[in-house]
């Protein structure tokens, strides 16, 4: 099975949201927060347990028709697996 | 220019059922009954939020001792902050832990005393080791997230691999092990509750060989005993810097244990509003950044670090809370920390009689 077969979804103990006071897109955990770039937090809006891997790749690179695919497939894998990583994200079976 | 806070912690009640001797409230905690309302308390929650904090620990005392502690947790919610409840779960029902749940609570921490009943209930002074670990698994089938807290000391620390294991048979997600802190009747107690050295090394070589195997599974938090370290406990990651406390009575603090010290001004949520005591308040000024320390303070490479360390030990050590923590082994004062250290005893198996939360009553606090 291919990873990119996976549907990832924010963990329940972790919320995105604005942070209006500092600017920026953040991940609110038990005890902490981590702060976001705006790709970040395009990438993070999409985990909805409802799409794959690959879905969200498809979706990022139909908003975005100037990132070569490949650049944008090696990022979300990358931010994907680090939240996991950390417990944030949880990827369900296809 | 003044950064917001991170997070609010709210105080709600300083009541509590249980009596352990090593906590950090203050020792007159009967004379704080004047406790803010519902309304207010959604007020705070709310002026907190649009000063930038994301998260609020209900806290205590006992918070579940508050009726309207599902009002509170959802006008969190409705202001946007991810909410946490810390607790000992002391007759708490499936029913309320529900509610609670779907009020959007987020976190809970359980508190533990120790890993076996026999020895958590006499620490406790009540019975409630075994409805803790119900409720802590109610907790996660309820979906929300769920830490375990352990205050380490003299009569439990050998222990620390129990607890850890106590910590993962419920399903914990974190973990915190958190060395006491020497305020209200911790300091009282300091000498029944502080350890040994070879106790302390002990239980950190389990405590540190555990965090790695849980890795992944349970972040194990070891709160480092700062009168064993090299370097000071920074203490609230610095004042006026990150948190704002706000007591049972309404006075807001940037350490829920600043009560003691001289010269404070005490500004109430009841008289102004939160943002202007955050960034106004003569308190909240009084050790903000680095324009108050000592010389061997504001000339330490570690000043950004750890802050100096902690205000109410340096005052409590050395009766002037603006001198570097006696705790930091560049402390002209290191050598009380020295001292009282070299003098404890070795730590028996089985402690010596019941000890408990000290308890004075000195009259209704106006503020």
């Amino acid at each position: 099975m291919s990873d990119d077969a996976r549907r990832p979804t924010l963990a329940r103990r972790a919320r995105l949201r604005w942070d209006a006071a500092r600017a920026q897109h953040v991940v609110v955990v038990p005890e902490g927060v981590l702060a976001l770039t705006a790709e970040g937090a395009e990438v993070a809006a999409l985990l909805d347990g409802r799409r794959s891997v690959a879905a969200v790749i498809d979706a990022l690179a139909e908003a975005h028709p100037e990132a070569p695919r490949e650049v944008i497939g090696d990022d979300v894998r990358d931010f994907v697996g680090r939240l996991v990583a950390r417990g944030y994200v949880t990827l369900e079976a296809p | 220019m003044i950064d917001p806070p991170v997070a609010l912690l709210a105080e709600l009640t300083y009541r509590c059922p249980l009596r352990c001797a090593y906590c950090s409230n203050p020792t007159d905690w009967r004379d704080y009954g004047d406790e803010l309302d519902t309304a207010a308390w959604a007020r705070v929650l709310r002026e907190a939020a649009e000063l930038g904090a994301l998260h609020v620990h209900f806290s205590g005392g006992e918070p579940l001792l508050r009726d309207d502690l599902e009002s509170l947790v959802r006008a969190a919610r409705d202001a946007g902050l991810y909410t946490n409840l810390i607790t000992s779960a002391w007759r708490v029902t499936r029913e309320r832990l529900a509610a609670l749940a779907d009020a959007g609570l987020d976190h809970v921490q359980v508190s533990v005393q120790d890993s076996d009943a026999a020895h958590a209930d006499a620490l406790a002074g009540t019975s409630t080791h075994a409805h803790k670990l119900e409720a802590a698994r109610e907790v996660k089938a309820l979906g929300m997230a769920l830490s375990v807290n352990a205050v380490l000391h003299r009569r439990n620390l050998a222990r620390v691999g129990e607890i850890i294991a106590l910590a993962e048979s419920v399903g914990a997600e974190r973990l915190e092990l958190a060395n006491t802190q020497w305020h209200g009747s911790a300091l009282a107690h300091r000498d029944a509750l502080m350890p040994d050295r070879e106790t302390l090394a002990r239980a950190q070589a389990v405590a540190l060989a555990e965090r790695a195997r849980l890795r992944g599974t349970m972040d194990v938090i070891w709160v480092i005993p700062d009168w064993y370290e090299d370097a000071p406990r920074p203490c609230m990651d610095g004042w006026g810097r990150r948190f704002v406390t706000v007591i049972p009575t309404g006075v807001a603090l940037p350490c829920p244990g600043a009560h003691g010290l001289p010269g404070m001004v005490f500004d109430s949520v009841r008289e102004r509003a939160l943002g202007d005591i955050w960034r106004e308040g003569a308190d909240f000024q009084r050790y903000r950044g680095t324009g108050w320390m000592s010389p061997t303070c504001a000339g330490c490479e570690r000043r950004d670090v750890d802050f100096g360390g902690c205000r109410c030990q340096a005052f409590a050590l050395t009766g002037d809370a603006a001198r570097t923590d006696p705790a930091c082994p560049k402390s002209p004062d290191h050598h009380l920390v020295r001292d009282l250290r070299r003098e404890r005893p070795a730590t028996a198996m089985e402690p010596e009689g019941p000890l408990y939360r000290i308890d004075i009553r000195r009259g209704p606090r106006a503020s």
